[in-house]
């Protein structure tokens, strides 16, 4: 295995996010540095017109090398489009060969599927950032998101502990810095510590999973007469957990069991969630938007590369089959936190917690959606499909939710329920895409949230979690009561003499297309079934 | 025999639904001060929805396949499910039901104030969404449809109700999504359970796929899950505050539609697909509805406000068209079909008078404050009379075939639950004769002297009503057979695992 130079362009997204980084970083050299508001306002609105438009190149380039969606015809007459159409034929030579990278970092269908939705999810964020900007270093702040936005990229690919963690601590810090980004609002400062000190934590918890999965393999490849054959790669371990006896899977369940907890804190599955309120809460809004969309993707993308590559022989059962690996793991936090993020979500005043909770509870479909991974082939596939799917509308959701509320608080509404009274009167468009938003979380037809949730519970109850399925049903059911209460002031209560609602049209526009996607996932999910296929299966 | 020849080629099933949607999101983006535009269209858009399902009737063929106008396009096929649509005579009956309550729905909201645009497109949504359940013959896309009528009604009900609206609203959520719940599980159950994966209704039905011991456990689940939309007792609570707080336009859907969602949905998916386990469960469903049908009429009698009092007699009414249903003979089901369809229309009648004609004029709905309306809105008292008398099951009205037809059925199985049954009949006869009386007679409040006469609007949605529930009073030939040759493969499937035996 050797890394050739023909290699390269597998890499091009990240390497191009790598470069954009630092462009955003150098170019703001260039900017007038002044300390009038306006001046602070030109600046900030270039570096994130640059984020904005190279994330876009990016996202396409990635679409047309993933070539999942479509792949360009080989040469054919010379006609008007032919320069561009070789370039997309070259982009797709270039990305097509899917064996891991030394095997260590995949560049099959999943890791398409992440890089479209993690860097479509920093393309979002940033047109809605040109709203917030922050108080000073804006250029940094979109160099800080690009990072994360690598980070993720290459942990959604991973087939190595080190690239999995190093990948994991760059998307991780990056975040703590944005997390707290207005350090002069005490929630902010607040936000970016308590964020950190969680994070810290549970990347220690991780790493130490992390060894032991290490340490297991060097005690099988001594066993057997030969020197120890110590490896960090995926597959190694998978080798390893195959011809574990009964003693080593301890040790095997233990690194499960760390590992998962360690990534369980990037999804805020409880118990590892109580960082997720007053984050979400403190941060500004389009980062608290970032991290309950991409910042769980990548996090899930993690998990599955892990459960499915490196233990899929400790993958167990949750059901009639048995209670055992990591399934059960995974079914007992699905448990938990559907039952305690939607019971908890209940009493919420402030939206924006109202909301975090929402996603906590939508972590625990997560979870559902994963156990059926380490089952058969057939079963494996079209669970993974449905998770894909589920991933692909629950990032959009919250992306709508989010940034509805972010443009809220960018027009001077304040965050509690109360406050968006009358919207309806207020900003249609608004009032609009929060409906949309939230009755695709709450699982109303013919939005996207229930096909998903609909794929979801049909995988997780053919894997044998019924009765899991069962009680997610419930919880849908104390769902819609809390997602009631957004919408009551929405529609039900008068705007009395509150306000109207201005947005910035590039805030508008993005939203409405994210309520309209929204909307065409629900009514016509074929097409996205098929492209969730597709990733799932080119390997 | 058919009326009409359709062209194949056009998908008219789908334009039944897709013509309200359509209107519906077109109107949502027109602003509020194109009142008269947004009104106009949504009105059209409900009558041609509602000529379609006339036109679909004529073409018809009862002697023809079970299933014609048949569509099936790829829908989600990694999960076996496909846009299938058909229609039956039942299918037929309900989707009549539909237009005739939608425009009249959309004749009486011509007065509403406020927010028109939104209005306006949840309404068409409302009609449109109920429309495609009863045309679905793919379970999973009728529950879409199904589910898809809840935020619509919702917002609706807390958006532009009256009486503790947002109380009223969130109960009604929180009912339709835990049967919703149920409707989901059992959904998953049956298509693993049939081994075909599909939801295909008429694969699903049309074989006896399902062990009995796996009927027994899930057709209660799927009877339920739709039952709390029927409104069936002890489940029936989000109805008469649902019902109440409504805007005019939605309790008449509310009741006059979409109770029929639930009932549907119990006959064609619990029912028709799992016969076994219908049938090990009708004797302890019927004595539920038998009772219910009384305790509904029984409450209706107690109330004070008019409106919670029609609202009440909906539920008796739909426990008698379910009585009909799980009575499991040929007879009572037609005449559960058909006391849909009359109550249908009747209740939005009622709703139509009590809401519009008098509540937005007198802004009372106690029965004390009000009376001798007669003398100042003669054509609404003629009216609530119409509707009320079809309620009494008088001969002559549509309500009279279906009580009938009903009664009848369940005295081939269950003799003594029809005596019970039969009670509600006086009831009914008793609270809407002192209605009548209350309200339209002695003698007329001051403060009522200067009530403003009937618009256009509310005379030709009323005379639209009522001259329907006397048409089929009259004439109930061709209705009757419509339903009938819809339920018949029903009970066939039935009778076959739960035969009547025949009283000595």
């Amino acid at each position: 295995m050797m890394f050739q130079i023909s290699d390269v362009p597998r890499l091009l997204p990240e390497l191009m996010l790598a470069v954009l980084a630092l462009l955003v970083l150098g170019s703001d050299v260039l900017e007038r540095w002044a300390d009038d508001p306006a001046a602070r306002r030109e600046r900030g609105r270039a570096a994130a017109q640059l984020t904005g438009i190279g994330l876009g190149l990016i996202w396409l380039v990635t679409l047309v090398q993933g070539g999942l969606a479509f792949t360009i015809a080989p040469a054919g007459a010379a006609g008007p489009l032919d320069a561009l159409l070789s370039l997309g034929r070259n982009l797709q030579a270039g990305g097509a060969e899917r064996g891991a990278l030394l095997g260590a970092f995949a560049t099959d269908g999943i890791t398409v599927m992440a890089r479209l939705l993690l860097i479509g999810a920093a393309l979002v964020v940033a047109l809605l950032a040109g709203d917030h900007l922050p108080d000073a270093h804006p250029a940094e702040f979109f160099t800080l998101l690009l990072l994360a936005t690598l980070g993720m990229c290459v942990m959604a690919a991973a087939q190595e502990l080190i690239i999995a963690f190093v990948a994991l601590e760059c998307s991780s810090i990056a975040l703590y810095v944005l997390a707290g980004y207005s350090a002069r609002q005490p929630a902010a400062a607040e936000a970016g510590m308590k964020y950190l000190l969680f994070g810290v934590v549970s990347s220690a918890v991780l790493l130490y999973g992390m060894s032991l999965a290490y340490g297991v393999t060097a005690s099988i490849g001594g066993a057997d007469g030969g020197p120890p054959r110590v490896n960090t790669s995926f597959a190694a371990i998978a080798e390893a957990v195959r011809v574990a006896d009964v003693a080593q899977r301890g040790a095997v369940m233990l690194a499960v069991t760390l590992m998962i907890a360690g990534v369980a804190y990037k999804l805020a599955l409880v118990p590892f969630h109580s960082w997720a309120p007053d984050v979400y809460q403190g941060a500004s809004p389009t980062v608290a938007a970032f991290l309950a969309a991409a910042s769980k993707t990548a996090g899930v993308f993690l998990l599955v590369r892990v459960l499915t590559a490196a233990f899929p022989d400790v993958a167990g059962a949750a059901g009639a089959n048995g209670f055992t690996g990591w399934a059960a793991l995974l079914a007992l936090l699905a448990l938990s936190t559907l039952v305690l993020g939607n019971l908890a979500a209940l009493p919420q005043d402030v939206t924006r917690r109202l909301l975090a909770y929402s996603s906590i509870s939508h972590a625990g479909f997560l979870a559902l959606a994963l156990l059926p991974l380490g089952g058969a082939a057939p079963l494996r596939d079209a669970a993974s499909a449905a998770l894909l799917y589920y991933l692909v509308v629950a990032l959009i959701g919250s992306l709508a939710a989010f940034g509805a509320l972010a443009a809220l608080q960018a027009a001077g509404v304040a965050d509690r329920l109360e406050d968006l009274a009358g919207l309806r009167q207020r900003n249609p468009l608004l009032a609009a895409v929060l409906t949309i938003a939230i009755a695709s979380m709450a699982g109303l037809p013919p939005l996207a949230g229930f096909t998903a949730k609909f794929a979801v519970f049909v995988g997780a109850w053919e894997a044998g979690a019924a009765w899991l399925v069962v009680i997610a049903l419930v919880t849908t059911v104390i769902a819609l009561a809390y997602y009631l209460r957004v919408l009551r002031p929405i529609w039900m209560q008068p705007a009395d003499d509150r306000p109207t609602v201005s947005v910035a049209p590039v805030t508008a526009v993005t939203l409405a297309l994210a309520a309209l996607a929204l909307i065409a996932l629900g009514v016509l999910p074929g097409p996205l079934w098929q492209l969730a296929q597709a990733a799932v299966l080119a390997r | 025999m058919k009326l009409v020849d359709l062209a194949p080629t056009i998908p008219w099933l789908s334009l039944i639904w897709l013509v309200p949607l359509a209107t519906g999101t077109l109107v949502a983006f027109l602003p509020d001060a194109r009142r008269q535009l947004i009104r106009t269209l949504g009105t059209l858009a409900a009558a041609v929805s509602c000529a379609l399902a006339v036109l679909v009737t004529l073409g018809y063929d009862p002697g023809g396949p079970r299933y014609q106008f048949v569509e099936q396009l790829p829908w989600l096929p990694g999960l076996g499910a496909s846009y299938l649509l058909g229609v039956d005579g039942i299918s037929l009956v309900m989707l009549l039901l539909n237009g005739v309550v939608l425009v009249a729905a959309a004749l009486l909201s011509w007065n509403v104030a406020g927010r028109e645009s939104s209005y306006w497109a949840l309404l068409l949504l409302l009609g449109a969404g109920a429309s495609a359940v009863f045309v679905s013959l793919d379970l999973l896309i009728l529950l879409v449809c199904y589910e898809l009528t809840l935020l619509p009604k919702v917002l609706l009900i807390g958006g532009w109700g009256t009486t503790r609206r947002e109380y009223a609203a969130t109960k009604l959520a929180l009912f339709m999504m835990a049967g919703s719940a149920l409707l989901i599980a059992g959904a998953i159950a049956l298509y693993f359970g049939s081994a075909m994966r599909t939801f295909d209704l008429r694969l699903l039905g049309a074989h006896a796929l399902f062990p009995a011991e796996f009927q027994q456990r899930w057709f209660l689940p799927l009877f339920l899950g739709f039952g709390v939309l029927a409104g069936i007792v002890p489940f029936h609570g989000w109805a008469p505050t649902g019902h109440v707080a409504a805007p005019t336009a939605a309790s008449m859907m509310l009741a006059g539609v979409m109770m029929k969602l639930g009932a549907y949905g119990c006959l064609r998916v619990a029912i028709g697909v799992l016969p076994a386990g219908a049938a090990a469960w009708l004797a302890p469903l019927a004595v539920v509805m038998a009772l219910g049908a009384v305790l509904g009429a029984a409450l209706a009698m107690a109330q004070r406000d008019i409106k919670f009092m029609v609202a009440y007699s909906s539920i008796g009414h739909m426990a008698l068209a379910l009585l009909g249903f799980v009575s499991g003979s040929r007879t009572g089901m037609t005449g559960g079909v058909l006391q849909l369809f009359a109550h249908g229309v009747l209740t939005a009648l009622l709703f139509g008078v009590v809401g519009r004609m008098i509540y937005d004029r007198t802004h009372t709905r106690q029965m004390a404050e009000l009376g001798g309306l007669r003398q100042v809105l003669p054509f609404a008292a003629l009216l609530f009379t119409l509707g009320g008398l079809s309620s009494m099951g008088i001969p002559g009205f549509a309500g009279f075939w279906a009580e009938f037809g009903v009664l009848l059925g369940t005295w081939e199985r269950f003799p003594a639950l029809a005596l019970v049954a039969a009670l509600a009949v006086p009831l009914t006869g008793g609270y809407t004769l002192l209605a009548i009386s209350r309200v339209f007679f002695g003698p007329l409040p001051d403060a009522l002297a200067g009530v403003p006469r009937l618009t256009w609007q509310e005379g030709v949605a009323g005379a639209w009503l009522a001259t329907i529930l006397l048409a089929v009073g009259l004439a109930p030939g061709p209705l009757t057979d419509l339903v009938a040759g819809g339920v018949a493969p029903i009970a066939e499937a039935l009778a076959r695992v739960a035969p009547v035996v025949p009283l000595p």
